[in-house]
């Protein structure tokens, strides 16, 4: 799994590859919680996740309620069809922010 | 410069010199370590009793810190007492015996230039000599013990200084002093092992009293749960209502471990207690909801199904936040899945409508409606496959003859295999139509 940090016009972008599993969901967890407690804004570019699980929905689901705490703007874009499955079965679509693409999550999110 | 170094590995106790002395001085180091539980205590007395025999001023015994970064001084013997003193690893002839992990004989300490003064600065104490020998075995090191000044004494030849007889001598006894030492650490972990794993089971005992007891055998609502590891993350409950409706709920805390489980145990209490006087089971997820998000940990969430059945006339209804569809499978043998219509509780307290989550009512009949948490459909099943959604229902029309219960412990015997652990909590629970109940669907 890779996890790539990079800036666009001050929005953290963190582009996630592979699965997203109990092994490598800490990895995202710390990288999205990082950028989210600088007062970032935050995109997750889900394009390359091929799989995640519960503890990978539960890395995002607490940068999601970490950045509502501090007021920051938590996005998700480009969310792969396999990411996207699970999300909708836990009715999480409807918790995100879920921008089909990069440029539209970057309007959302001022960038 | 007079510093010898000479290699930790076995030596003969004594060349020449009293050896039934020294073995007696072993045997008795020996019987204290081996007979008292107080590994500090110990120690003191065997450095006394190693200083007193090889007639050094003062003794120390450095231990090696957790991180090996510091040397510290845990027994002490002599006029000053630097107990609780920290050195660098690398610094002094004590750093240098651990490093090298080589006995140091130090007959000058001036001429050395490791010789830490600081000691000698803050005490008053004036070192002359040094013997250092390391507590290791093999290549594990834990520290040294180190001896000053060597006493005068009329019939000494060796000019009042620390002899290779000496050095031979200290090297054994701190070997054994260091196989002590790993043996007592090795034994205190085992104890604090054993120590959770009481506590862990204790937990399980008690999350498995939370679970509902056992009814009649023609009882509508039955369900199972098998913890992955001791405690589970998974939960469900069955409760009477006063009108004779039957109140129920499946869970999933997202996580494992003790966290999940007391989320669990709170989720389950919370929902049960407002159960009694609520009947919406959506209203009753958005109350357990807000409650969570007031007091909940970040991070975490549960996915749950909540619903009320009426067994005379089949009426069930039920609310999902964001768990597994439950499957209906009506008389033919024909599933339909129900999505969740709301996201999981626990997340945050403005995603439900203060009225509650979408309900689905249905009415059954010879139908029966079965919840399931992911641990079922990412379990494997015999030949190593994911039982998978389709899985679940091919389990399920297997054993369709069963009574509820009896076909609950089919499919669970399906997945839960000896020799195979799960790697996910497995809960199930099923409600039964009047027509189905007896009947073997």
């Amino acid at each position: 799994m890779d996890c790539e940090i990079r800036d666009e016009g001050g929005v953290a972008i963190v582009a996630l590859t592979g699965d997203v599993d109990l092994e490598t969901s800490p990895r995202v967890r710390g990288a999205l919680l990082d950028c989210v407690g600088a007062k970032r804004s935050v995109l997750v570019d889900m394009s390359g996740v091929s799989y995640i699980d519960s503890s990978g929905v539960a890395s995002l689901v607490e940068a999601y309620q970490t950045a509502r705490k501090s007021n920051t703007k938590f996005g998700l874009v480009q969310v792969s069809e396999a990411a996207m499955r699970v999300l909708e079965l836990a009715r999480l679509d409807r918790v995100f922010a879920i921008h089909s693409t990069l440029a539209d999550g970057l309007k959302d999110v001022g960038g | 410069m007079h510093i010898a170094a000479m290699p930790s590995m076995s030596v003969p106790l004594a060349t020449n010199g009293d050896l039934g002395e020294q073995l007696e001085l072993l045997a008795e180091m020996g019987q204290d370590f081996a007979s008292s539980l107080d590994i500090g205590e110990t120690l003191s007395k065997a450095l006394a009793r190693i200083a007193r025999y090889l007639d050094a001023e003062a003794a120390s015994l450095f231990l090696l810190d957790e991180h090996d970064r510091q040397l510290v001084c845990r027994a002490c013997f002599g006029p000053v007492n630097i107990t609780g003193l920290r050195i660098d690893a690398r610094r002094g002839v004590v750093g240098r015996t651990v490093q090298d992990n080589t006995c140091q004989m130090v007959r000058d300490v001036r001429l050395d230039p490791d010789f830490a003064k600081s000691v000698d600065e803050n005490t008053g104490f004036v070192t002359r000599s040094i013997l250092c020998a390391p507590l290791s075995v093999k290549d594990r090191r834990v520290g040294a013990i180190e001896l000053v000044n060597k006493r005068r004494s009329t019939d000494d030849e060796s000019d009042g200084l620390f002899s290779d007889q000496d050095r031979r001598v200290l090297q054994v006894l701190a070997s054994s002093a260091a196989l002590a030492i790993i043996n007592a650490r090795l034994t205190a972990a085992v104890i604090e092992q054993e120590k959770v794993r009481r506590e862990l089971e204790l937990a399980a005992e008690i999350q498995r009293n939370l679970l509902p007891r056992r009814r009649a055998e023609d009882f509508p609502v039955v369900g199972v749960n098998v913890p992955a590891r001791g405690v589970s993350g998974d939960f469900y409950d069955v409760f009477d209502l006063p009108d004779g409706r039957i109140g129920f709920s499946i869970g999933d805390v997202s996580g494992k471990g003790i966290n999940a489980a007391l989320l669990m145990a709170k989720t389950a209490s919370i929902y049960r207690c407002l159960g009694r006087t609520i009947d919406d089971p959506g209203r009753l997820l958005a109350l357990v909801n807000a409650e969570l998000c007031e007091t909940g940990t970040r991070g975490m969430f549960v996915t749950m199904v909540g619903g009320v059945f009426e067994p005379t006339t089949g009426r069930l209804c039920f609310a999902n936040a964001g768990h597994e569809p439950p499957l209906l499978r009506d008389r033919l043998g024909e599933y339909r899945a129900y999505p969740a219509q709301a996201p999981p509780v626990g997340i945050a307290a403005d995603l439900f409508p203060p009225e509650g989550c979408p309900v689905t009512e249905l009415r059954l009949g010879a139908e029966t409606l079965v919840v399931f948490t992911d641990g079922v459909t990412e379990g494997r099943l015999g030949d190593g496959s994911p039982v998978g959604a389709i899985g679940v229902r091919r389990l399920l029309e297997r054993h369709r003859t069963l009574r509820p219960t009896e076909r609950l412990s089919a499919v669970v015997a399906e997945i839960v295999r000896p020799g195979h652990p799960l790697h996910d909590d497995l809960t199930m629970l099923l409600v039964e139509g009047p027509l189905a109940r007896g009947q073997g669907v």
